[in-house]
């Protein structure tokens, strides 16, 4: 695309819109231009921090929150899209100061290292075992096939996942 | 003495956990500042050209531009990753003059969004006369190559770009040779491949009353301090680093980067902070990569396979600057002679200019193409002599106790004990060579390998040591200030760990306060174990300091000698009579109503190689490196499609001598993490490049293992060491020097599966495909002689 | 980050989302789950003025219709797609296609349309260009072709990448394309053009509304197999797709559809290796022959990193796998294939 496209851009009326949201329980109404990204929404506007912003174009899997139940990547999703939606992102996993049992699973399999890929893949892993209490090691890694991680190599996550659904498992932790 | 230790030695849970899993952890890109501007960098869009004109008037007319710089707004002050006399800093903040590869910072603005930043970056004019490039190295080093820089003035006069050189040898190579029973010469090549850290490259910087408060994603905020203080010609008193958690680094971080200097520089201009964040294109097309390695190696052998001599010639692809090519082929001399003795080397290292981008460490620095150098040779050798991969070995390796050519001391560390503990664990012997020998039906094959390596722990590179200190609360519980970045690599845990041990106080009564250069003490930074043994080391020793005050004031209350008191669980007893006691809280609010009104503070200094001045010399290997040698042997087995030459790693054993495991569950996650990273290396990661552009800036085409790709990742510790509380202990590296064996070792796995010996990494279905057809091809050959 | 402002509308139903478009123009683009879409409006290659979101369009799910042919809305999630019951049981390649998509999130955003109208892909075409590649190539308008300096103007090598297209082709599907005079049906083959410049056969006020695929008769089997290097995450390498319909002898073909996809601008239909397969008794050396012929018609582009002779080989070996699945499933007399 020619870049002459910009200057007469400059003159485009792109107004903002009003989206209403419900981040984890609580409905919020924002005001945001088509060109906003649900993770921008999320981290710029309601300023919940905890999803990840990694390579911004849906390889990496970091920024995965979901969206009506599915595992979605914000940073390829419009906030406009979204109006009405319920999503849930890592902050909303806890109870309070209270772990939940996948969370507590990745603490205690070696999930986690320097925690980039974590927020995402906790989500993602969510979704997987709301669909699917048990699943076996196809289902993980079809799962979770979106969420790259530099630092684990998966061992400790599939172990995690193991773990949370019930299913023997090897102590990484005392 | 191990079984009576309460948290050193145990696999705790990470203390940082709970924040990473409940998305409370602030990394860089989380702390907000009102009225942040958004930085951009103006790239170079040619490989090597000269700067004819700039022209940034109409970016800074756009309305919502606040600054706009070139070199010429700096202060003209390089900065290289190494700096020293015989390499000084060569790299300036922006470039001056010419640009010598593709994204190449050029320019840097501020605005106030980042429609704007954009509109303003395409409104700077840059006239450029393009240059002929080099990006061979080979090329590069032939006299009439186009100069990218003038060769540094120690190298040898015929050759052109020469940023660095390393020169050693002892014995006699070509007597060797000659008295050898066996000799082989091989070339080895490594790909273009990079870090891949999930946290992107980002510094915020607010210039506030005279002073530069800075969060960027590190691997030492000491050094970051270090360096920028020297750019912006500020003393490092003016500069903060501030504590933020890291979202990986793998070497990829720890130099200083242009968007760094901006960051600073247009937050001193505007006032206002400034944030900019590289895109994973970015990063992936002009930021640091690892450093392509061609090795060529001559080996002479006995006929029992024990080395005569060895000559390597090591030419690194070292990028447009210096970067840290002086040091790999420093390092490529290191990774060779450790692991195996050598009577007779000859090592020549070149780094030479390229037209790419510059060159940082990469989790191993050198080691993993050495090794997969060096042990696909010896396995070469071992079959020509008809001798198995495990006792070639043996006969090679080194023990405890042994002096290296550099009158370093191997200590307690011992290759010879990993290789039979992995030979043991994994069968390698009863599975070496059977499908091979005899081929299952189908068309997978099996193969196991071999490969061993040998990392350094703790050496001197700037700022050389780690302070730390322990400050005792009125209750007991302590805060410990220390300057470690936890990369992911669990430093805090560590840490804890230690201090709760020697002051006899819970985990949970140890809080870490972290990497602030403004309150936290000096750290040598996270990199070559510079945690766990030189930083926890420190924090021992503060510790310690701290129990003995403690103790001390106890004493004095209690009206008995110290030496005859114990500290644990927070109480403080006499050793034989238990009723003789006070708890800590009580000891520290005498020590604060009577003892001087000492608050119980300890602190801890620790740095390897007290007795040397400096790292050893990186043009002539001369000097003293460390007293910390880890070794490792670490088997692979994979599995290859003949029809296709589709491999992957199965299943993974790393056997380390890592003197003793602090937290074992930490150090497994090393390891699954290294086999991970090496597997990436061995069968699918590339940077693709073509005349200086990268063609696969981004994660569908530079490929990462994904969960698909886990192998089965088991290790086995031999214990060398022990940790005594009050004693300083020695931990070795396994943060780094894990990748190396096991990459090696799928090379040589890759052979056993098929036959097929490739020199090259990755070990593409392509090239594997083509290894087995030429087998065919001289197979077939073969027969036909044969019945002419 | 998206650089640049754009207006957005939502389509109510399906024809409005055509009236908007004819309304509109090539200025306006849809949006269904924008997995393609955006990225490219993130690298710049599409800069649409106005995005008409197709979200407030409910899908139908997939169901029977005449002669137990099955019906896909176009807008049914990937993931969804992969999951239907009725789907799984009755055209199995497609579910296994569908699932080889992407990765799991791109399979719950992205739909069975989006995926067919995807553009054709380039290493030299899909990044940013701020310093790189900066002068437009002839896909996005400008004069020269990067990966192949010679090609004149009207040849982009760019390659179609759907793993999706190449199991409807070889399944004879049909899809439904609404524009402003109605709905017109094609086989899915005539969805593509075959070049890289503009790859897919539509109007600009034209939406592609549904699938169709019809039922299968008895003694028929199916393959697929999407080469990559990685187990997700990725485009294909190659992709497989066969279908073989058995005589009642059980052992003569009666009927062979074989469609690659990643080959080429389109996905190709290896019409010379069916001739070779159709009729003929399947035994080993029949399927490695017609492997060997569709791996040769493909005519392979490389791309991507891979070169035609390692693309072709593969082809060559995953052909004939795919088939030989293909003729285990016949053999066995399932009803749906």
């Amino acid at each position: 695309m020619l870049k002459t496209d910009n200057e007469s851009r400059a003159a485009l009326k792109a107004p903002a819109q009003v989206v209403s949201l419900c981040v984890n329980g609580e409905w919020s109404e924002l005001a945001v231009k088509p060109r906003t990204t649900l993770i921008e929404a999320i981290r710029d506007l309601i300023g919940l921090t905890g999803t990840k912003a990694s390579c911004e174009s849906g390889t990496c899997g970091a920024c995965t929150v979901l969206a009506d139940g599915r595992p979605v990547l914000s940073c390829l999703t419009l906030a406009v899209e979204c109006d009405g939606m319920e999503v849930r992102t890592v902050e909303g996993l806890a109870e309070g100061d209270k772990l939940n049992p996948l969370q507590e699973a990745f603490l205690d399999h070696g999930a986690v290292q320097c925690g980039f890929c974590t927020s995402g893949m906790l989500m993602s892993a969510t979704a997987l075992l709301e669909r699917d209490p048990k699943p076996d090691r196809e289902a993980i890694n079809k799962a979770l096939e979106g969420n790259l991680c530099r630092c684990t190599g998966y061992n400790g996550i599939v172990d995690a996942l193991l773990a949370a659904s019930g299913q023997p498992v090897k102590a990484r932790t005392e | 003495m191990q079984n009576e230790l309460k948290y050193v030695g145990k696999s705790l849970r990470r203390k940082d956990g709970p924040d990473k899993v409940t998305g409370r952890a602030l990394y860089t890109q989380d702390v907000r500042l009102p009225n942040t501007l958004v930085g951009r960098i103006l790239r170079s869009p040619h490989p090597h050209a000269r700067i004819v004109r700039i022209d940034t008037s109409r970016a800074r007319a756009l309305p919502g531009v606040k600054a706009v710089i070139t070199v010429e707004d700096t202060k003209g002050i390089k900065h290289g990753f190494v700096e020293t006399p015989r390499y000084p800093a060569d790299q300036e903040v922006l470039a001056r003059g010419k640009v010598v590869h593709v994204g190449e910072e050029v320019a840097a603005l501020a605005a106030v969004e980042a429609l704007t930043a954009q509109r303003a970056l395409e409104l700077i004019e840059v006239e450029y006369e393009v240059l002929p490039a080099v990006f061979d190295p080979e090329e590069a080093m032939k006299p009439g190559a186009p100069e990218i820089h003038p060769s540094h003035p120690k190298a040898p006069r015929a050759l052109a770009n020469i940023g660095g050189t390393t020169e050693t040898e002892w014995g006699d190579v070509e007597r060797g040779f000659a008295e050898s029973d066996y000799v082989r010469e091989d070339r080895f090549e490594c790909q273009l491949r990079t870090h891949g850290y999930l946290e992107p490259q980002v510094t915020l910087a607010h210039w506030e009353n005279d002073k530069l408060n800075v969060w960027t994603s590190s691997m030492g905020g000491f050094v970051k301090r270090a360096k920028l203080a020297k750019v912006l010609d500020l003393p490092q008193s003016s500069v903060r680093i501030h504590k933020t958690y890291v979202g990986g680094t793998f070497g990829g971080k720890i130099d200083l980067y242009s968007h760094e200097y901006c960051a600073c520089r247009l937050s001193m201009l505007t006032g206002r902070p400034v944030q900019i964040t590289a895109s994973r294109e970015e990063i992936f097309s002009a930021y640091r990569h690892a450093q392509p390695l061609t090795l060529e190696i001559k080996t002479g052998v006995k006929r029992d396979g024990t080395l005569v001599a060895q000559r390597i010639r090591a030419i690194n692809n070292a990028g447009g600057y210096r970067g840290s090519g002086v040091v790999v082929i420093f390092l490529a001399w290191g990774f060779t002679m450790i692991p195996y003795r050598i009577p007779n080397l000859k090592y020549e290292g070149f780094s030479v200019y390229t037209n790419y981008t510059v060159r940082a460490p990469q989790r191993g620095h050198g080691a993993p193409k050495v090794r997969f150098a060096i042990e696909s040779q010896m396995d070469m050798i071992a079959e020509a002599l008809g001798i198995d991969p495990i006792t070639i070995r043996l006969r090679n390796a080194r023990g405890s106790g042994e002096k290296l050519p550099n009158g370093d001391d191997t200590h307690r560390g011992d290759l010879r004990e990993c290789i039979r503990v992995a030979a043991e664990k994994s069968g390698l012997l009863a599975k070496y060579g059977r499908d091979r020998k005899s081929p299952p039906k189908g068309t997978i094959r099996r193969g196991i390998g071999i490969g061993v390596s040998a990392y350094m722990g703790g050496t001197l590179i700037y700022p050389n040591g780690s302070a730390v200190i322990v400050k005792m609360n009125d209750d007991g519980s302590a805060i410990v200030l220390t300057g470690a970045i936890d990369i992911g690599q669990g430093s805090e845990t560590v840490i804890s760990q230690i201090v709760a041990e020697e002051l006899g106080i819970g985990m949970d009564d140890v809080k870490i306060t972290s990497s602030d250069t403004d309150t936290t003490p000096q750290d040598i930074g996270a990199w070559i174990s510079g945690m766990t043994y030189v930083t926890g080391n420190a924090a021992r020793q503060a510790a310690g300091n701290a129990r003995e005050k403690l103790l001390q004031a106890a004493a004095e209350k209690l009206g008995v000698p110290a030496p005859e008191l114990v500290a644990a669980d927070k109480v403080i007893s006499h050793r034989l009579n238990p009723e003789v006691r006070m708890t800590y809280r009580e000891a520290i609010a005498h020590s604060v109503a009577k003892r001087r009104g000492d608050t119980i503070i300890g602190e801890g200094f620790w740095r390897t190689m007290r007795d040397e001045p400096a790292h050893p010399s990186l043009a002539t290997t001369r000097g003293r490196w460390t007293e910390n040698y880890a070794f490792s042997a670490q088997v692979a087995e994979v599995e290859v499609d003949i029809e296709t030459g589709e491999a992957r790693l199965v299943k993974a054993l790393t056997v380390h001598d890592c003197g003793f495991p602090i937290n074992p569950a930490l150090v497994k996650g090393q390891v699954d993490g290294q086999v991970s990273m090496a597997l990436g290396h061995a069968f699918m990661e590339e940077v693709l490049v073509k005349d200086g552009y990268t063609l696969n800036p981004n994660w569908l085409d530079y490929r990462m293992p994904t969960i698909h790709e886990m192998a089965e990742s088991e290790d086995a510790d031999v214990i060398t060491e022990q940790y005594r509380v009050g004693q300083p202990y020695r931990t070795k590296e396994v943060g780094e020097g894990l990748i190396s064996g096991i990459l090696a070792a799928m090379g040589n796995a890759v052979y056993d599966a098929t036959g097929v010996r490739l020199h090259s990494t990755p070990f593409s279905a392509e090239k594997i495909l083509e290894g087995l057809r030429d087998l065919e091809y001289q197979k077939k050959k073969k027969l036909k002689k044969i019945e002419a | 980050m998206i650089l640049f402002d754009f207006g957005y509308e939502r389509a109510a139903t399906a024809e409005d989302a055509v009236a908007r478009l004819a309304r509109l123009g090539c200025d306006a683009r849809l949006l269904a789950g924008g997995t393609d879409l955006l990225p490219s409006m993130r690298s710049e290659l599409v800069m649409p003025a106005t995005l008409i979101s197709l979200k407030a369009i409910a899908p139908e799910a997939p169901c029977l219709g005449a002669g137990g042919s099955l019906r896909i809305d176009a807008l049914t999630r990937l993931a969804d797609l992969e999951r239907s019951e009725l789907v799984r049981e009755r055209l199995p390649m497609l579910a296994v296609a569908a699932r080889a998509v992407g990765s799991n999130q791109i399979r719950e955003m992205g739909t069975l349309g989006g995926n067919l109208c995807q553009e054709t892909r380039c290493l030299y075409l899909n990044q940013r260009h701020d310093y790189q590649f900066a002068a437009p190539c002839f896909k996005r308008g400008g004069e020269c072709c990067y990966p192949f300096p010679r090609n004149k103007r009207d040849v982009c090598w760019s390659v179609y990448m759907s793993d999706v297209a190449p199991a409807l082709i070889a399944l004879d599907a049909s899809i439904e394309i609404l524009g402003a005079n109605g709905t017109r049906r094609v086989g899915v083959e005539e969805l593509f053009s075959g070049s890289g410049l503009r790859p897919l056969n539509l109007e600009p006020a034209e939406l592609l509304r549904a699938v169709s695929v019809p039922a299968r008769p008895a003694r028929c089997g199916w393959g697929f197999h999407k080469s990559s290097v990685r187990g997700g995450l990725e485009f294909g390498m190659a992709v497989c797709a066969v279908s073989l319909r058995l005589e009642a002898d059980g052992q003569t073909c009666a009927e062979a559809r074989v469609a690659l996809g990643a080959v080429r601008e389109r996905p190709v239909r290896a019409a010379a290796a069916e001739r070779l397969l159709a009729g003929s008794v399947l035994d080993k050396a029949r399927l490695a022959q017609a492997a060997a012929e569709a791996a040769k018609e493909a005519n392979a582009l490389p791309h991507h990193g891979f070169t035609k002779r390692h693309l072709t080989d593969n082809l060559r070996v995953y052909v004939r796998r795919t088939l030989e699945q293909a003729l285990e499933r016949a053999r066995k007399e399932e009803r749906a294939c």
